[in-house]
């Protein structure tokens, strides 16, 4: 049997259009659809980078429903200038190269107006460059490891554009130094996946709660491959800690929590936010001891609380967590107010608006420092947050008190 | 108060269980099958979420879930191994990507399903047993469940009905012109060793969060196991498993639960590196 070459060649260039057609499609339907709203040109875009696969999908997911619900609120209340805002996201799939490439893709291709996110701390410091090389306002909403404000205030004409309406781990540190005041703890067991930020907020917090003369009895970071959850737990327990923190945001809270009560049914647990805010997961939450979640905001707080949780649960089917969706909310917010502000989107003229100005968001009235951190904390006027207990019907707000 | 260290043991004999329930299926894949099947933890994710969907619906049982994903995992293995395993068997760098991506794809099918956020099954309260040991219950289901199908496969490898198997692993030619039909033999063992990875699932989703990437975890260490542990010895493998849970969490008390980690892949490369083909390899194996 002969073959001719040539019918070959020509089998292999059908075969590599069809494919080239397949992957064309699939990429315009599953990859590029969800990622570019419809915009037409009278439109103004805020890019908003969250990830939406991988392991930090769950924040993610609920990071962009929050910016959505946002940007539904502005329209309703008649956009800026008369335009209508969209949002156009980019899937930074937990991992700093992704969340940069998104970032240059939404400034370059898609014409962005200006940027909110990243979602992990890598990742925003990542970001951070993009936004101060384009020019661009990024809004950072979640991301809390000191270097992005410590960039600012070092390198002001750089990173000007930088600012956070989320707490830095300072700001975040103080707020569970008070939270354990107020509960009385003396002794406390840190427990938390071995990422940057993690590690951060430990030594900060053991610096912050020195001075109330309250000392950590355990520390451990896991890895997230391999989290050793057992001998966590016990060790955590046999500390005699008055309170376990667990500071991980993520799905592995929920099952360190659910190794903690096996080991110590008794031994009261506080999650610093994330996915223990679930109301979702109430039902099976093991409740033998308490349960405290920190968030930004919750149902009760104010009135602006309430109505956006209720706006939320209402677009969602369940209630926001607190923190990966209401800082979101509340930077979108934050930036839409000072577009309106400022008369333009122009990054030059929004940067002194943000700078000088007063944005109530969801948490509170929200106003930068000189490092543009929103000004987080214990004091007056700062925003404070909540401490909430779960209980069987839901969570109540326990701290601060009202 | 008593040491924790006897606690932190048994809890290394359990996590042992679930490492050897996950490797049970991938000592088949590897053996019979000899691809590198990256999509195990996807099947051990579709495991644990048929046992939240029969939660969901009233029956809190992974021991209820366990056969019904075993039967809806084996039709899904079936159909992979017969429409994309077989076909692309022979070319080695494209079935590790492909079944990445047959992974990758479940993920977020799962993720559309049932959404990221992480999902819990009532695990029950564990029992009290002698010195204040907490005797976790899905611990023992691991530990009981993976003696139990780890010695059934040794029994099947070792009796008749595993002859197939044993010659599709040893000499795959031989086996065709014994007149075999070793395409469908090894879907159907694709097919078995999924079912088995979904079985773990259920039998371990009352241990910890339900979420769409809970399976890579699991896949990486059976890897390992199945790998260290040589694929000639079922006993070596449930041995081996054993001896890393208590390892790695003896370690994770002693050093720190980071270290557990790099500890126990450390050893591994020792043992890889003393033994290249595995701990156990029979004598006069043909590779």
């Amino acid at each position: 049997m002969t073959v001719n070459p040539r019918s070959l060649f020509r089998l292999r260039h059908h075969l590599v259009t069809r494919a080239a057609l397949i992957l064309y499609l699939f990429f315009s339907v599953f990859i590029a659809a969800p990622c570019v709203a419809a915009s037409p040109s009278d439109t103004l875009k805020i890019g908003v980078l969250a990830p939406l696969s991988g392991p930090y999908a769950a924040g993610g997911t609920s990071f962009v429903q929050a910016a959505t619900l946002a940007v539904e609120q502005a329209n309703a209340e008649g956009g800026v200038f008369g335009q209508r805002i969209t949002i156009v996201v980019g899937d930074t799939q937990g991992r700093v190269d992704v969340a940069k490439a998104e970032a240059l893709r939404l400034v370059s291709r898609e014409k962005v107006s200006a940027l909110v996110g990243a979602y992990l701390s890598e990742e925003t410091v990542g970001v951070m460059e993009v936004a101060a090389a384009q020019r661009m306002v990024l809004v950072v909403p979640v991301a809390a490891t000191a270097e992005i404000t410590d960039k600012v205030r070092r390198e002001y004409a750089r990173y000007r554009y930088v600012f956070r309406v989320g707490y830095s781990l300072p700001q975040w540190a103080e707020m569970i130094a008070a939270f354990l005041s107020d509960r009385k703890v003396r002794r406390y067991a840190f427990v938390g996946a071995g990422i940057r930020w993690n590690q951060e907020l430990g030594e900060t917090l053991e610096r912050s709660v020195a001075p109330r003369g309250i000392t950590p009895s355990y520390t451990a970071y896991y890895s997230p491959g391999n989290p050793a959850f057992d001998t966590v737990a016990v060790a955590a327990a046999a500390s005699s800690p008055d309170i376990v923190i667990l500071a991980d945001p993520g799905r592995n809270s929920v099952s360190f929590l659910k190794r903690l009560r096996e080991s110590a049914p008794a031994l009261p647990a506080l999650s610093v936010g994330g996915a223990l805010g679930d109301v979702r997961l109430a039902a099976s939450i093991p409740l033998s001891a308490p349960v405290y979640v920190q968030a930004a905001a919750w149902r009760g707080l104010s009135p602006a609380a309430t109505a956006y949780v209720e706006r939320y649960e209402h677009r969602y089917g369940a209630p926001p967590v607190g923190y990966s969706d209401t800082l979101p909310y509340d930077a979108v917010t934050v930036l839409v107010t000072a577009w309106r502000k400022a008369g333009t989107v122009e990054s030059a003229a929004v940067v002194p608006v943000l700078e000088r100005g007063e944005f109530p968001g969801v948490a509170g009235m929200y106003r930068f420092d000189a490092a543009h951190q929103a000004h987080w904390g214990t004091g007056a006027g700062a925003l404070c947050g909540s401490f909430v207990r779960w209980e069987r019907s839901g969570a109540r707000i326990v701290f601060p008190p009202r | 108060m008593a040491s924790p260290l006897p606690q932190v043991l048994l809890d290394g004999l359990f996590a042992g269980g679930t490492y050897a329930l996950m490797a049970a299926g991938m000592t088949l894949i590897l053996g019979v099958v000899k691809v590198i099947n990256l999509s195990h933890g996807a099947f051990f994710t579709l495991g644990a979420y048929v046992a939240y969907a029969l939660a969901e619906r009233g029956v809190v049982s992974p021991l209820a879930a366990a056969p019904l994903a075993a039967v809806i995992a084996f039709a899904f293995g079936v159909f992979l191994g017969k429409s994309f395993i077989n076909p692309v068997r022979s070319h080695p760098f494209a079935l590790p990507v492909g079944t990445l991506a047959c992974a990758l794809l479940f993920e977020q099918a799962a993720q559309m399903v049932w959404g990221p956020h992480p999902l819990l099954i009532g695990s029950g309260a564990p029992w009290v047993g002698p010195g204040g040991l907490v005797i976790r219950q899905w611990g023992v289901i691991a530990f009981l469940s993976s003696a139990a199908l780890l010695g059934g496969l040794k029994w099947v490898l070792s009796a008749r009905p595993g002859l197939p198997l044993r010659l599709i692993a040893e000499d795959e030619e031989i086996a065709g012109s014994l007149g075999m039909d070793v395409d469908a033999i090894r879907y159907l063992t694709f097919g078995g060793a999924c079912a088995m990875a979904a079985a773990a699932g259920a039998l371990l989703s009352p241990s910890g969060a339900v979420t769409p990437t809970m399976g890579r975890a699991p896949l990486l260490l059976s890897l390992v196991v199945v790998i260290v542990a040589g694929m000639d010895s079922v006993a070596a493998i449930f041995l081996l498993s054993i001896g890393l849970g208590i390892f790695g969490n003896a370690c994770a008390w002693l050093l720190s639960p980071q270290w557990s980690y790099v500890a126990l892949l450390a050893a591994v490369c020792l043992l890889l590196s003393a033994r290249p083909a595995g701990i156990v390899v029979l004598a006069g194996r043909r590779d």
